[in-house]
């Protein structure tokens, strides 16, 4: 190990960027072993820790989902009963995004309730802002991907109510649909949304997340 | 590096991020992954019928954490619906994003803050009244109450049809899960809906579909909702 990070820090100069990632203190008070109340510090990185298990598992369904009405409902199931751990993986999926919500609410009210959004720290605030309507949409778009009723359904009753926004709503609904039913073109949007723009948006947004607690620092103790 | 600055706790005292600190998050993080691959065995994620854009009858209910959003929106009636589907939404993610810039007191502590307190504490409050009330709703939706009658008539229709599968109180089939607690673990519309369609379940269920009338199916949901 030693030997390999040598090899590579002579070549390609490592050290300083080593160091800026992770050589810096943590605060006793982030610290769950010397004060279990730090644990409300963990919900972030956990939440983080989610995310990328949600797309390493993502995507893993990838390899079979296809998106299409004709085939959707029948690839899912053929992950569910004839892919190997194909069920556990889906139901990781399924349950990691409900994780992912919650973790993702914690670490926001832990955020609100400590005040740490305040001065210097609003645009990292904002960030988390963006961040969490960019997981609701995950879940969003996630959902209609299955092509079972309550996925068909539960899409449609979501864009009718985009559709009563005034003056852009009925636009807005008919982008998402692609027309003006639930169909094929709207199950091609949703999925591309959930595998691609909504990943870019999210990665854009985490890295500056990052960026900015790392240039702050954690906040200080109350 | 950082700019540490007044607020920050960078530069006092602590412990390195790496090694010490990654282990703590790491040994976090993999209780945490436990605790979901425990759930995704236990729990069968939901898989419906395949989607019929002709069956304009189905009821959808949204995923657990938009009900109480949905449960919200039943207040609002006809062009008041813009209140809750753009108003409120648009307001509150204003609120969000000028929040520092309203709230600039340093000040941080939640006790010196009793305004933050109060809207905080409502406003979680309101999400898990909500989402209660929806659970609640979804529930009793066109169910008659529960009566000791149905219960008694509904031990009946198990005992001569279900229990040839499923076990209750130590006894019957060893095809199908046990019963015996089911009401601790599922609502009374859950389960008639999987009487009507045991394939909501999963579509590989090999479940009968046994034909009983609304009331028959009723008592039965009735006497199994007791099962605690």
């Amino acid at each position: 190990m030693g030997r390999i990070y040598a090899f590579l820090d002579d070549r390609l100069n490592l050290e300083p960027l080593v160091r800026a990632i992770a050589d810096h203190p943590v605060p006793d008070h982030a610290n769950p072993l010397k004060t279990p109340k730090a644990l409300m510090y963990c919900f972030g990185g956990i939440a983080f820790m989610l995310i990328l298990l949600q797309i390493v598992t993502g995507m893993f369904l990838m390899l079979y989902y296809v998106p299409s009405p004709d085939h959707a409902y029948a690839s899912v199931t053929y992950i569910q009963d004839e892919v190997m751990f194909g069920s556990l993986v889906r139901a990781v999926h399924r349950v990691g995004a409900s994780a992912a919500i919650v973790m993702v609410f914690l670490h926001m009210m832990r955020v609100y309730f400590t005040g740490a959004y305040k001065k210097p720290r609003e645009l990292n605030w904002i960030a988390g802002i963006f961040l969490l309507v960019i997981v609701i949409g995950f879940g969003f778009s996630g959902y209609l991907l299955p092509w079972d009723q309550k996925a068909y359904w539960a899409t449609t009753v979501g864009i009718n109510l985009v559709a009563t926004v005034p003056l852009v709503g009925d636009f807005l609904a008919n982008v998402l649909r692609g027309g003006s039913e639930v169909g094929a073109l709207t199950l091609v949007r949703f999925f591309v949304i959930h595998v691609m723009f909504l990943p870019a948006l999210l990665l854009v947004f985490l890295a500056a997340h990052f960026f900015m607690i790392r240039r702050q620092g954690i906040s200080q103790p109350l | 590096m950082t700019t540490a600055d007044k607020t920050s706790g960078n530069g006092h005292s602590g412990h390195p991020f790496y090694p010490d600190h990654l282990l703590v998050e790491g040994i976090v993080a993999v209780i945490v992954l436990l605790a979901i691959l425990l759930v995704s065995q236990v729990w069968q994620v939901p898989l419906e019928e395949m989607a019929s854009p002709s069956d304009t009858s189905y009821v959808p209910r949204p995923e657990w954490y938009f009900l109480f959003y949905f449960q919200l929106l039943k207040y609002f009636h006809g062009p008041l619906i813009v209140v809750g589907t753009f108003v409120l939404p648009l307001l509150l993610f204003a609120a969000l994003v000028l929040l520092p810039f309203l709230d600039r007191k340093p000040a941080r502590g939640v006790l010196q803050r009793p305004r933050s307190l109060t809207a905080g504490v409502l406003a979680i409050a309101a999400m898990i009244l909500l989402t209660v009330v929806a659970y609640q709703e979804d529930d009793s939706m066109k169910l008659p109450p529960v009566t000791d009658q149905q219960v008694a008539a509904g031990k009946d229709i198990f005992y001569r049809f279900c229990i040839l599968c499923h076990k209750m109180d130590g006894q019957g089939g060893f095809m199908a899960p046990d019963l015996t607690h089911i009401g601790s673990r599922s609502g009374r519309t859950y389960m008639e809906r999987v009487i009507i369609n045991p394939k909501i379940v999963s579509p590989s269920s090999i479940m009968s579909i046994v034909p009983l009338s609304d009331a028959e199916r009723h008592e039965v949901s009735a006497y199994l909702s007791r099962k605690k």
